[in-house]
């Protein structure tokens, strides 16, 4: 699985060179010698050091700060990838409310049924933040600042 | 036309004398507070990611002054949820973890509060003092440098984010990489070729960096609060004790709090270095020179007085090499200097030498943010610190809420939101995987400045650009402190850490955390 994801970077630095590599020099010096090649060498170095465990067998041995947030989750395997993918899905299904019912209705809408639904907030609570949320949406932004947000293709 | 520093100052702070300018600072005051309290995940990167779309169409000081605001604070009011929950409450506030959960389980919450936003304070002020310093003294240097130094430096900047910062130095090269990649995507602005844009109008602009930004760093943030349950299946630990205890031991430490400052401005300087770094160096120094070393981890206050001065200098040390280089030393300077692009402009040489003002408008709303935050911290602790209890039902729609609709303003396309989406599938993985989110971030950014520079320099000197001597000198130093670097890593692997060593504690506060 780990490789897997560093298969990710492979293919996109591989497509990158493949498709700029007739471009004139000027345009490809930057994407094809500066980031997509470097990147291919790099990614079969990874690829080398995740078919032998490299990286585990360094941090046994000691030091080293990580720039990024670690990842470490003490939740059982199966509770983590559930929650994950619940989660994931009312990203995706807020992203898809606001292509089909517009912003203003689809947020205030996701609000509510995620704090009714997943919050397994009461329905009082779940009211006052959806109220919360359309004065946010629609009083801040579309009133106040005079934000105009398009539509959705539900209601055009 | 160029003025002296001296007025460029006088005018810089009375760029600051409108009321609309004062109130975007304190509305910054409040959005920092507010985010350095709340549970884990709204950070500054996804605050600025957030407003960014906003503020570049307001004037620029009033943009500056809510950015600059909110920034210096959240460093300031970051230690809560450490001392409260025991958990990091975002970059640079990692360490406090260690002794600011123990003391706040002891009864000693409020000390330790106390302690954060002294030390915290004075570390602001010590920051935003070193960039003062800094600006006339590094003026006559940063008028040799041309379009070619200035590649050389992020470049220098660039290998070193990806060397330096981790424990993972090819994933974040190739993070870097991806950054730079992504950068070039759209219409080139000097030849016109089209790259990477597939037929779609969508990307002729290129990919915008708030998206990128806003789904990296916010929905893997959110996706903690939803995987953790926070405030539902995690409790915090009573807010008892004095906040004034903290103020006399901070006061009492203030040699300890000077000298982890100055580790803090280092940190901002040094390229490649940043918040992960900065609170587990000064946690480190603070326990090799204390007398009692083995006090700390059980709750010592001077755990918690040290990074978290460190922290809060280091915003200081960022804005140095952010205004006079152009060079930004994480996500969220690098989205500073996209909200100055998008004003017009360019940070660096060309910023000191036409609008020095603006650069003391920073360092003004620097200084007069981080005091507010400490006096807010101080009078509204207990309030506060409700915030911090929120629960992760109320927090995680209101995320959902700025990141979709943060997104969506970028250009109100419905690929606005693919994009999001996709963009928070990958840093999902990439946080779960290693790949430091961070590097991509500063590849992004950096990407196309490079290309301008590069293309600047071959265009005015073609290949010759690298026989002058001031990039000769620079690819020295890169070339030295590189490899400096790499031997120290290759060094620290072979040796033994003592104990309590920095790569002790950054275990033990990875186990506790």
């Amino acid at each position: 699985m780990r490789a897997n994801f560093t298969l990710f970077f492979l293919g996109v630095f591989l497509a990158a060179a493949w498709i700029g590599w007739e471009w004139p020099d000027i345009a490809k010096i930057m994407p094809v010698y500066v980031a997509a090649i470097p990147g291919l060498l790099l990614v079969l170095v990874q690829l080398y050091r995740d078919a032998t465990a490299w990286d585990g067998r360094q941090r046994e041995g000691g030091g080293g700060i990580d720039m990024d947030e670690v990842y470490s989750s003490k939740l059982d395997k199966k509770i983590e990838i559930r929650r994950t993918v619940v989660y994931f899905a009312w990203l995706i299904g807020g992203a898809l409310g606001i292509w089909l019912l517009g912003i203003v209705i689809a947020l205030p809408l996701l609000v509510f049924l995620y704090a009714l639904v997943e919050g397994k907030e009461k329905w009082s609570t779940s009211l006052i933040m959806t109220a919360c949320a359309y004065l946010l949406i629609w009083g801040l932004f579309e009133y106040t600042l005079e934000t105009r947000w398009p539509p959705g293709i539900l209601f055009p | 036309m160029e003025i002296s520093l001296f007025d460029a100052a006088l005018k810089g702070f009375l760029n600051l004398l409108h009321l609309k300018v004062f109130l975007a600072m304190l509305v910054g005051v409040s959005i920092g507070t507010v985010t350095a309290v709340a549970p884990q995940g709204l950070g500054m990167p996804l605050v600025y990611a957030i407003l960014l779309p906003v503020v570049i169409k307001w004037e620029p000081v009033t943009g500056i002054a809510l950015l600059i605001g909110a920034s210096s604070v959240s460093a300031i009011c970051a230690a809560y949820l450490p001392i409260l929950f025991g958990i990091p409450g975002g970059a640079g506030s990692q360490a406090t973890v260690l002794d600011g959960y123990p003391m706040g389980k002891r009864g000693e919450g409020r000390r330790a509060l106390g302690a954060s936003f002294m030390a915290g304070g004075m570390g602001c002020l010590i920051g935003t003092l070193t960039l003062l310093l800094a600006i006339p003294a590094a003026r006559p240097l940063i008028y040799l440098m041309g379009s070619p130094e200035l590649f050389v430096v992020m470049l220098w900047g660039l290998s070193m984010v990806a060397v330096l910062a981790g424990r993972r130095p090819i994933k974040g090269l190739i993070a870097a990489a991806f950054g730079l990649l992504l950068a070039t995507v759209g219409q080139q602005a000097q030849s016109g070729i089209m790259r990477f844009v597939f037929d779609q109008p969508y990307l002729l602009d290129g990919v915008s960096i708030s998206i990128v930004a806003l789904a990296l760093f916010g929905i893997p943030s959110a996706l903690d609060l939803a995987l953790t349950k926070l405030g539902v299946e995690q409790q915090p630990a009573p807010l008892k004790g004095s906040l004034f205890d903290g103020v006399k031991d901070t006061l009492r430490e203030w040699w300890l709090v000077l000298r982890c400052s100055f580790v803090g401005v280092w940190v901002g300087i040094v390229p490649g270095l940043g918040s992960q770094v900065v609170d587990w160096l000064a946690y480190g120094h603070a326990a090799q020179t204390s007398k009692n070393p083995e006090n700390f981890g059980k709750g010592d206050v001077r755990g918690v007085i040290a990074p978290e001065s460190a922290n809060d200098a280091k915003d200081g040390g960022d804005l140095v090499t952010t205004l006079l280089l152009g060079f930004p030393q994480g996500v969220v300077t690098a989205l500073f200097i996209v909200a100055l692009l998008a004003w017009g402009y360019l940070p660096g040489p060309e910023m000191v030498k036409k609008n020095a003002d603006l650069i003391y408008s920073v360092v003004w709303i620097q200084g007069i943010a981080g005091i507010t935050g400490t006096l807010v911290g101080f009078f509204l602790a207990a309030q506060l610190a409700k915030l911090a209890q929120v629960r992760y039902t109320f927090m995680v729609p209101i995320m959902f809420i700025f990141i979709l609709m943060g997104a969506f303003s970028v250009t109100r396309d419905a690929l606005d939101l693919v994009a999001v989406v996709g963009f928070g599938i990958l840093g999902y993985f990439m946080r779960r995987f290693g790949y430091p989110r961070p590097a991509m971030i500063l590849g992004l950014v950096l990407g196309d400045l490079m290309e301008k520079y590069l293309y600047r320099s071959v265009a005015s000197y073609g290949f010759s650009w690298l026989t002058r001597p001031a990039v000769i000198a620079l690819f020295v130093v890169a070339a030295t402190s590189f490899i400096f670097t790499v031997r120290g890593r290759l060094k620290s692997r072979t040796q033994e850490p003592s104990s309590p060593s920095l790569s002790g504690a950054m275990a033990r506060a990875q186990d506790e955390s």
